[in-house]
């Protein structure tokens, strides 16, 4: 049996999550163009702890990132119903962003996207479905 | 299209018979907190769920589901006796 933690924790640290990787991409970037240094360093290493831990918390211990990588021939009618819906609202959030992204990308005729904005990518469109199940239902 | 809610007896049927959501569940091969959503009322279930629901309780299926609320089963056992 999964652990059960309350709708507002739930949301709480599915904000931080996402905060931690904005701000590791933020870092990123500014230590790129500022040059590195410890203090950024330091920075991304501090974000990170807190970016796995809140996921840990938020998607393991709930079992939720399971959940949503399923297969739907293991999961009950409701289950299905709540993942399905999951996955359309994500798939929406997720084509926007990368639209918003590859048109600001065209806009100020930057070149390809790089590892770490694919990485983070990668990872949204993989945590969507479950941050969005965390969001919304009563029980998980 | 917007599903009309579906009022059932589950959760006194449950407690009548002194199982629990997790054997309940098991029983019907669900997740535990689906009965909960559907205890709750929160969740419509499809006529197959309803149907193992009927076999597993031996009740007909209109006595535990209903698209109006139910009234409570003592009322109704009195009633009957009138």
């Amino acid at each position: 049996m999964n652990k059960q933690i309350s709708k507002t924790s739930r949301r709480f640290w599915v904000i931080i999550n996402y905060l931690s990787m904005f701000l590791i991409l933020g870092f990123f970037y500014n230590g790129k163009s500022c040059g590195w240094s410890h203090t950024f360093t330091f920075a991304i290493i501090i974000t990170a702890g807190i970016f796995i831990l809140s996921f840990i918390y938020v998607y393991g211990i709930t079992h939720l990132w399971k959940l949503v990588h399923t297969s739907s021939k293991k999961l009950d009618e409701r289950q299905v119903q709540v993942v399905h819906r999951a996955l359309q609202i994500s798939y929406s959030i997720f084509v926007i962003m990368v639209l918003l992204i590859i048109y600001s990308y065209a806009l100020v005729e930057k070149g390809p996207i790089d590892v770490v904005l694919a990485a983070c990518l990668l990872y949204l469109a993989h945590t969507l479905p479950a941050a969005f199940i965390a969001w919304t239902e009563k029980e998980v | 299209m917007k599903s009309r809610k579906i009022y059932n007896r589950i959760l006194v049927l449950r407690k009548e018979r002194n199982i629990t959501r997790q054997k309940l569940a098991e029983e019907i091969g669900v997740n535990f907190q689906t009965i909960g959503y559907l205890e709750r009322e929160e969740y419509n279930p499809s006529l197959d769920l309803a149907i193992k629901l009927s076999e597993y309780f031996g009740l007909p299926v209109e006595f535990i589901f209903s698209t109006e609320p139910q009234k409570p089963m003592s009322q109704e056992l009195y009633q009957n006796r009138q």
